[in-house]
């Protein structure tokens, strides 16, 4: 087990800036989902997680709203440090560069609004890009080469996403109903969200990050697997590298997109690990699957709920699968949180799972 | 670490270890589908596939002898793939489904992520070891060689590490090399070298 320190960095989705405000929203059950017009490829009506107050650039604006935020929580002597390197979860970076480049001003935004010293490390690997980065950055830490590794996830709302998913026949048109009877599909979001992983722990509030895995499914680059194989096997290999007893997890983070095959190919792949009676929730009813973020902010969301001991409804579940046998959150639930895992599935057939700790 | 194998593929041919085994310049039709042939691949999944998985299987093909058996692949080897493109031909081609051609293509979505080839490379070998894609400026082999140091010290057993690129001007290449644990005292594998070899620099 490492001893690497998580720490909040910043999140923004439509729920607003910085943490107490997700707190607040988390709290009441509010969600970011909200009906939108016309935003379909033929004019339906999706609901989307749209944040109102951003100006085109969307994505550069987001990005440095996210750098400006960070500036007034952490140190310049940290975050200009030769000693600090920052890793980017992204799955399409800027697509209003697609053309040219889409990934250049990630690059340029974070060396100019961060005074960075080492080039941003780029990670592209569809929905588990999140989860995969913060285990990129204790490998990073463990290299000794580093003492803070800060960890964004940012992905923003686009016609080519919209349409995309559209095509596939993925969306709701409804807000997500993450493991509901009746659910429908995926409501897509933006948001940025940004985690420090540490060598140190400070007076700040800070979780244990304990160690994680990725895997593949090895069945299909775009439906998920019938048998959970994948999923299985990155939660194993992330509680055999955390050194703790899958008994000792109490909540589980869990993907939970509100497709019905990726649902149930999780519920399949609990049941299998022995987790079926954890408490379990899917923030995208929340914050609707905001891809290369989701696996921060869900993180981020999962530390506010081990900070002030309490869970979080897994919003849009009202009824129960008759074929699911899990411990769903139906409504908030006062709990001493002290161990969570947190798992992300995605395209390409990937799984990562990652544990944290508390340290009170 | 070892270095047991390295492959490369471009427009003008296929390599292994450094060596040009097909030479496909003066191929009239598509050079992948000639390759293709030439490996004498039987996987009509491969006829669907975007340009980058393509790359990815047939240099893949090239060494996949050289991957053993008894170093648990299915479980214990990590891919670690990298470009600077990411998806951007086939981005491009499903931005002009839907802003052209009157229909938003989800054959065409499904691989508008760089990390898909890595997939198809897991289904078609059954492999659900750990995998990751970046996205970087340009091939940068230190940069591996510390993502293979994490990999074996996350008790992987073989790395099959990638460069591959396929953007809209046309440039495609596939650079695949296959390391394994063994020989703990290795750091310079010299692939900055054996690639400027490859693209003829």
């Amino acid at each position: 087990m490492s001893s690497h320190y998580l720490k909040y960095g910043t999140i923004i989705t439509p729920l607003g800036i910085g943490e107490q405000p997700h707190l607040k929203a988390l709290k009441a059950n509010q969600s970011g989902i909200e009906p939108t017009l016309g935003r379909g490829y033929n004019g339906e009506n999706w609901p989307l997680s749209q944040i109102n107050f951003l100006q085109n650039n969307r994505f550069h604006h987001l990005l440095a709203l996210a750098c400006d935020d960070l500036n007034t929580k952490v140190a310049p002597s940290v975050l200009c440090s030769s000693r600090t390197l920052v890793i980017v979860s992204t799955t399409k970076g800027d697509l209003q560069a697609l053309a040219d480049d889409p990934f250049h001003a990630t690059r340029s935004i974070l060396k100019e609004k961060l005074g960075i010293q080492n080039s941003p490390i780029i990670i592209s690997n569809a929905c588990i890009t999140g989860v995969l980065a913060i285990n990129l950055a204790s490998d990073y830490l463990k290299s000794g080469q580093y003492d803070d590794i800060i960890v964004f996830g940012i992905d923003v709302i686009s016609d080519f996403i919209v349409f995309g998913f559209q095509s596939l026949f993925a969306l709701s048109d409804e807000p997500s109903q993450p493991f509901d009877a009746t659910r429908k599909g995926i409501t897509l979001g933006e948001a940025c969200g940004v985690v420090i992983l540490s060598n140190s722990r400070t007076d700040e509030f800070c979780v244990c990050y304990c160690g994680g895995a990725t895997s593949n499914d090895a069945n299909h680059i775009s439906g998920p697997s019938r048998t959970g194989e994948g999923l299985v096997r990155a939660v194993s290999k992330a509680i055999e590298r955390s050194a703790i007893q899958s008994n000792s997890i109490d909540f589980i983070s869990a993907h939970g997109t509100g497709t019905i095959f990726n649902d149930e190919m999780e519920c399949i792949a609990f049941n299998r690990l022995g987790l079926n009676d954890v408490p379990l929730n899917s923030f995208k009813g929340y914050f609707g699957h905001t891809l290369g973020a989701a696996g921060i902010i869900e993180v981020i969301a999962s530390m506010l709920s081990m900070e002030n001991k309490l869970l979080f409804k897994s919003l849009g579940f009202n009824n129960q699968d008759s074929q699911f046998t899990l411990n769903i959150l139906k409504e908030n639930q006062a709990a001493p949180v002290q161990t969570i895992l947190k798992t992300a599935s995605g395209f390409g057939g990937g799984n990562a799972a990652l544990i944290l700790k508390s340290l009170s | 670490m070892k270095l047991i194998a390295s492959s490369y593929i471009n427009s003008r041919g296929a390599y292994l270890n450094g060596e040009k085994l097909f030479d496909t310049s003066a191929v009239q039709e598509d050079y992948l589908k000639a390759l293709y042939g030439y490996l004498e691949l039987d996987y009509p999944k491969f006829h669907k596939m975007d340009h980058l998985s393509k790359l990815s299987i047939l240099a893949e093909q090239l060494l996949h002898h050289y991957i053993d058996k008894d170093a648990e692949p299915e479980n214990k080897l990590q891919l670690i793939f990298a470009n600077s493109s990411s998806s951007q031909l086939t981005d491009l081609k499903f931005q002009d489904s839907y802003t052209n051609l009157g229909n938003p293509s989800p054959s065409l979505f499904v691989y508008t992520l760089p990390n898909i080839l890595t997939g198809e490379l897991c289904i078609r070998h059954k492999w659900y070891g750990e995998n990751i894609f970046f996205i970087l400026e340009k091939f940068d082999e230190d940069f591996f060689l510390n993502q293979i140091k994490f990999s074996f010290a996350r008790e992987n057993r073989l790395c099959l590490c990638g460069w591959v690129e396929s953007d809209k001007n046309g440039n495609e290449e596939c650079f695949l090399y296959l390391v394994d644990n063994t020989n703990e005292a290795t750091t310079q594998l010299s692939l900055n070298n054996t690639l400027r070899l490859y693209r003829n620099e």
